[in-house]
Order: C-alpha cells, then sequence, then structure tokens
C-alpha cells in the first residue's frame, strides 16, 4: 500500500509560528522599610538570569521608571504599613497585581517597628522618635503587616530573605507551581547543621523553636541564639506558651520573654492568649 | 569469630590505617556537653573521644543524608536522571559506634534495604564500614531493656574495652581483610583480656538505672490507648521542634520537595528529614490532617518507637537516650515510659 501525500499549494501554508510565551510581569515595590529586602533581591547572584525570565515592570530601588500603577503579575511587597500614603499605594500594588507575595519581617509581622505594639501606645511612641514635631510627609499610623489590610498570597520570611528562597519562589512561579510555606522551626537545620544548642547548654534565650526554618540557623551557626527573624511558625504551631516555660525555668522574666517574643511576633493572634497561659491574666 | 588486641598506644596508627578505607568519620568533642561524629583527616586523629555518651546526629545520616537529591527533572523531555553520587562517593567509615546505634543501622536497614530497597541507601551502606566501640551507660540510657546493649552484627570491626586496649571482634569479610593489611598493630588476646571483657560487662549491667525488658511497652501502649495524663501533661511541655527525631537513630520519616530552576523547565527533586512533630507530616492532599493536634504528634512519635515496630525483633527505640538529652524542653521520655510502664 502506497501513502498518499497531500501536497498543500503554496499561498495555502500556515505558517506555524514558535509559541511565544508572555514573559510573566513583576514588580518590586517597598512601604515602611529599610529597603534591605529589595537590595538582597536585587544582589542575588542569579539575578541575570531572573532578568532574562520575567519583565521587571517596577523596582524602585533599581529604577525610576517604577510605579504602582502598572499592572503586573506579582508583586513583591516590603515594608510595614506605617502611615497612610503606605496604606494607599498598597492598595494600589493589590489591586494592580494578580499575586502578591509579601516579603521580608516588616510586610509580614510588622517588622521591628511593631516590637512596642500592645506596650507603649502609639502616641508615646511617636513622641519618643519625634518628640512634639509633625510629620510632613504623610500621616504616620501604627505599624502594621501588610496582611492586616490586604489579602496576601504567599510569604516569603526573613530579615531580609534568604537568596535560596528568593530564587525558589521565582522559580516555582516560572514553572507554573507555587512556593511551599514552610511550617517547622529554625531547630530542625540548625540539628541538620550539626550546632549544638544554645538553649539547652549556654541557657540562651534563643526563640529557634518557635521560629519559621529556612535560614539554615543563621545565626546560631555563629553561636548567637535565634531572635525571631523569620518570624513565629505558621499554622498555630509556634508554641509561645512551651518556650516561655524553659525560659522561666532558666531565670527570664515575664517582662523580658514577652519584649524578646514581641520583636518579630508582636502582632501574631496568639502570642498573648499562649503568654497568659504561663503568666496568667490577660496581660497586654 | 576472629580476635586481635589493639594496645592503647597503637589506636593513632589504627586510625591513620583506617583512612585508607575511605572517608573516616569519628566521635570528638563539639561543646562542653557534645560530641558529633566529624570527618576526621590525618591531623585530626588525635581529637577523637574514645568514651563519650552520644553524638548529636545520628548515624543514619552519613546512608541516609537530611538532604539528598532524588533524581533531576526536565519537564518538556518528560526526563528524570539518577543522582549519580551515592554510587561514586569514597565509602564511608564510622569509626566508634556504639552497640545501640548499631542496632539502629539493622533498624534503618530493614526498612531501607528489606522492606522498600531504596538504592541510594544501599550503595552507601553496603560499601560503608562500621567499626563498633563499647561503652558505658549513663542515665539516660536504656539500650539494656531495648535488647540493644550487645551486638553480634551490623559491624565490620568492633573494639571492646580491656584494660590496656582494646579486643577487636571481626565481624565480616571487610574487617577481615582491614586486619590482615594491618596485621603488626596487634597482640594475642590473653586470658586477662577475656577475664577483663567479663567484667566490663558485669559492670556495665550494674550501671544501668533501669532492668529487665520493655517488649511488653507494645501491649501496653496498643491495647490500652489510655495514657491521657502522660500524652496531655507531657505535650503540653513540648515546642514541635523535632529535635527529638532528627537525633533518633532509627528515625525514618523524610519529606520530597522540587526545586524548579529558572529556566521553567528543569530541576530538582529533593528529600529532606521530616518529622512526625511538625505540622505537615500528618497532612495529606485536601487538607485532611492525621495528627491536628501537638498531643497527638507527640504520642505518634511513643507509639512509633515502642509500638508500630515490623521486620525486626527489637523495638525501633534502642534506648540511646537522645530524644531526652537533646529536648530543649527538658521532657524525660526514658521517666514517661516508666510511668507508661506503670513502674520499672
Ligand atoms: S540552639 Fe535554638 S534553634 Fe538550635 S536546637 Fe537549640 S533551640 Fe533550636
Ligand atoms: S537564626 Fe533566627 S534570627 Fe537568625 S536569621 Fe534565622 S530566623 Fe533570623
Ligand atoms: S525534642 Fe522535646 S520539645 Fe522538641 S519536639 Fe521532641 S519532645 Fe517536643
Ligand atoms: S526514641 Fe529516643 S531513646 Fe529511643 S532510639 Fe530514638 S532517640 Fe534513642
Ligand atoms: S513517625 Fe516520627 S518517630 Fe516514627 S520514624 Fe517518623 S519521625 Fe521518627
Amino acid at each position: 500500500m502506497s501513502m498518499k501525500t497531500t501536497i498543500i499549494p503554496e499561498d495555502q501554508k500556515i505558517e506555524i509560528k514558535e509559541e511565544t510565551k508572555r514573559k510573566p510581569t513583576i514588580g518590586v515595590y517597598a512601604l515602611t522599610s529599610c529597603y534591605g529586602c529589595q537590595l538582597k533581591i536585587a544582589t542575588v547572584s542569579k539575578i541575570l538570569e531572573i532578568a532574562e525570565s520575567v519583565d521587571i515592570e517596577s523596582f524602585y530601588m533599581l529604577s525610576s521608571d517604577s510605579s504602582i500603577h502598572k499592572k503586573v503579575d506579582i508583586a513583591f511587597v516590603e515594608g510595614s504599613v506605617s502611615t497612610k500614603k503606605d496604606l494607599e499605594e498598597l492598595l494600589e500594588i493589590r489591586k494592580n497585581s494578580k499575586t502578591l507575595v509579601g516579603v521580608g519581617a516588616c510586610a509580614l509581622q510588622g517588622g521591628v517597628q511593631s516590637w512596642s505594639n500592645g506596650i507603649k501606645s502609639y502616641d508615646e511612641l511617636f513622641e519618643n522618635v519625634y518628640g512634639k514635631n509633625k510629620i510632613e510627609i504623610s500621616e504616620a499610623i501604627e505599624a502594621k503587616p501588610i496582611e492586616e489590610y490586604v489579602e496576601v498570597d504567599f510569604r516569603l520570611p526573613g530579615c531580609p530573605p534568604e537568596e535560596e528562597e528568593i530564587i525558589y519562589f521565582i522559580s516555582t512561579f516560572l514553572f507554573g507551581s507555587w512556593p511551599e510555606e514552610k511550617d517547622y522551626p529554625v531547630c530542625q537545620e540548625c540539628r541538620f547543621a550539626g550546632n549544638i544548642c544554645l538553649l539547652i547548654e549556654k541557657n540562651e534565650p534563643c526563640l529557634g523553636s518557635i521560629t519559621t526554618a529556612g535560614c539554615n540557623a543563621r545565626c546560631i551557626s555563629y553561636n548567637v541564639p535565634c531572635i525571631g527573624c523569620r518570624g513565629p511558625v505558621p499554622n498555630d504551631v509556634a508554641w509561645f506558651d512551651s518556650l516561655a516555660k524553659v525560659f522561666v525555668e532558666k531565670g527570664f522574666t515575664e517582662e523580658y520573654i514577652r519584649e524578646r517574643m514581641k520583636i518579630f511576633g508582636s502582632h501574631h493572634p496568639k502570642l498573648e492568649e499562649l503568654l497568659a497561659k504561663v503568666f496568667g491574666g490577660e496581660k497586654k | 569469630m576472629r580476635y586481635v588486641k589493639l594496645k592503647k598506644e597503637k589506636i593513632r596508627e589504627f586510625l591513620l590505617a583506617l583512612q585508607d578505607y575511605g572517608e573516616l568519620y569519628a566521635p570528638i568533642k563539639v561543646s562542653e556537653k557534645y560530641f558529633d561524629f566529624r570527618r576526621i583527616t590525618n591531623e585530626q586523629v588525635d581529637e577523637v573521644v574514645l568514651d563519650y555518651n552520644r553524638t548529636l546526629r545520628p548515624p543514619r545520616r552519613f546512608f541516609f543524608p537530611e538532604k539528598e537529591v532524588l533524581f533531576t527533572f526536565n519537564s518538556k523531555k518528560v526526563e528524570m536522571y539518577e543522582n549519580k553520587e551515592a554510587f561514586t562517593s569514597e565509602p564511608v567509615v564510622l569509626f566508634g559506634v556504639h552497640a545501640c546505634d548499631i542496632v539502629g543501622l539493622r533498624i534503618m536497614d530493614s526498612r531501607f534495604i528489606d522492606d522498600q530497597p531504596d538504592p541510594y541507601y544501599r550503595a552507601r551502606r553496603e560499601k560503608g564500614i562500621i567499626i563498633g566501640i563499647s561503652c558505658l551507660p549513663d542515665e539516660y540510657c536504656f539500650c539494656n531493656v531495648r535488647r540493644a546493649e550487645f551486638v553480634d552484627s551490623g559491624f565490620d570491626l568492633f573494639l571492646s574495652e580491656v584494660e590496656d586496649g582494646y579486643v577487636i571482634r571481626v565481624g565480616s569479610v571487610k574487617g577481615h581483610k582491614i586486619i590482615d593489611a594491618t596485621e603488626h598493630l596487634y597482640v594475642k588476646v590473653t586470658k586477662k583480656d577475656s577475664d577483663d571483657l567479663t567484667a566490663f560487662d558485669v559492670k556495665k549491667s550494674k550501671m544501668f538505672t533501669v532492668s529487665g525488658n520493655w517488649d511488653s511497652l507494645r501491649y501496653t501502649l496498643e491495647l490500652n490507648d489510655e495514657h491521657p495524663v502522660i500524652w496531655m501533661r507531657e505535650s503540653e511541655k513540648c515546642l514541635g521542634c523535632g529535635n527529638c527525631t532528627i537525633t533518633c537513630p532509627t528515625c525514618r520519616c523524610y519529606d520530597v520537595k522540587d526545586y524548579p530552576n529558572l529556566d521553567g523547565e528543569t530541576g530538582v527533586r529533593v528529600r529532606i528529614w521530616d518529622s512526625c512533630q511538625f505540622r505537615e507530616h500528618g497532612l495529606v492532599a485536601g487538607g485532611h490532617n492525621f495528627r491536628p493536634t501537638k498531643e497527638s504528634r507527640f504520642k505518634n512519635r511513643y507509639m512509633c518507637k515502642n509500638a508500630y515496630c515490623k521486620e525486626v525483633t527489637t523495638a525501633y527505640c534502642v534506648g540511646c537516650g537522645r530524644c531526652t538529652y537533646f529536648c530543649p524542653a527538658g521532657i524525660n521520655y526514658k521517666q514517661n515510659l516508666i510511668e507508661i510502664r506503670g513502674g520499672i
């Protein structure tokens, strides 16, 4: 049997173009912060590779052509909402992005600027920093994580985030999947690294057991106890109460424990409730 | 079995000779209280500690690493590429392994070789060399009630302390070859040495703080599932930090994660040690969690180590004491087991 070949006349031929895949567009924005997260993203060793795989629409630290009004597929937002202007910008960014990634301790936990949340009133704090002056730029409000105002699709923690995780986030998006959230503590990576336990052996107030893993126990590897910069382990498995009990046994005071846990955890909805189990009352 | 004697003054030379057989790892002191198996080069042989209590990280990590690439993939070509590392790496020579940890490795074998053969684990294990050493228990140890205080297999060589050195028991063909190649280091075992070995055993057995056999814990835990006081009281203290499982010589759980590259097509699949003390361990598709509470996760480890045991003739807990020694919350696993048993 012979094969029948159909010859398509030249003028009827359809030119099949190599499918042109649109590169995802991203924006990198900052609210009130130290700009450290942006700096970290800008300086990852694979930044050129990233720049080839995505279209960077806005990146405030790198380009004056940036604008919160441009539409993007993925918005990376660092910084806490600490002024009315921050809030307006955040709402605009959320409106213009399909996916919003909260980046760093300020965006996700309110940052160190939230440390005194619930301890000192906003007015006291303001006076401590600015005295009787008025701020010209925008009206300041109590520092809060962005999640208090908008929906956050993914959380990229750290102060600043780790290079490995920045790459992981972008590469999963490019692959068509999404980054998995870590909900286990720094202790896992600390033990993997073969560090000694500073809490057991040196009685140091290490927050590793209630802090989200991902930094390869960076500080403990330098013999410094974890201060919790990656934020409390998500999904309600940060056991402030159990750790507070351990700290009490080691001789730390209630005030010290609460202050330490608040540096990067002051907005955690369970913090006071769990501490109350140990110290009693609904102390703020 | 074949026995030779290594005098104390020859230990150094013995360790140097072991370098010929692969990458040597042995216990060293890493802090005031802790020891860990670390890579020993010629310059570091003097740091090796022969009488340590327990290591921070368990021996299984040399055969089943904390993080390991299972394969690389290309999703466009729909192809996967094996990780050759386990097949091409130098053999690990692990010196100074206690009896309980050797039983621990046998338990790992039962799951990663006998039950669900794992080519990477097997390759590393088959070429690896295990050199055991005798030990005396501290208050955290209870290998005796787990039938793990003595081993007849699972080692290539086993060093037992006598007055002026070690009697080496040869446990494998590889062990024979090492002894043959280093014969000049040894002397004959005497009657005095054999008496010393017996005396050491008597001394050791008297040092344990518990006695008898805890095999019936299976029944206590599985048939009489009521120890609410313990589960509630103890899990309240728990930090869910996972140290108890990560340091345990017999934990086998792992998670699998994909790390794509920036090209959007290729990437690696990695396995990472998991812990039943973590929330995600019991999480399945659809969002159901088999162990949604800290209490249920806490209890699971006790069940896994003492009741959910199969393929071997001992419990999955070998009584090494790590999960108490390295628990930041100070939870005493051994004491809790005693309480569950209703006394010693
Ligand atoms: S040093 Fe801190 S992070 Fe490391 S194991 Fe101890 S408590 Fe966990
Ligand atoms: S160890 Fe703690 S404080 Fe240090 S980088 Fe990691 S999470 Fe942050
Ligand atoms: S080591 Fe202790 S605190 Fe940590 S998970 Fe295990 S039992 Fe809980
Ligand atoms: S359960 Fe604890 S005592 Fe038993 S083998 Fe594991 S770490 Fe050792
Ligand atoms: S279930 Fe838990 S205790 Fe059992 S092997 Fe896995 S991590 Fe270890």
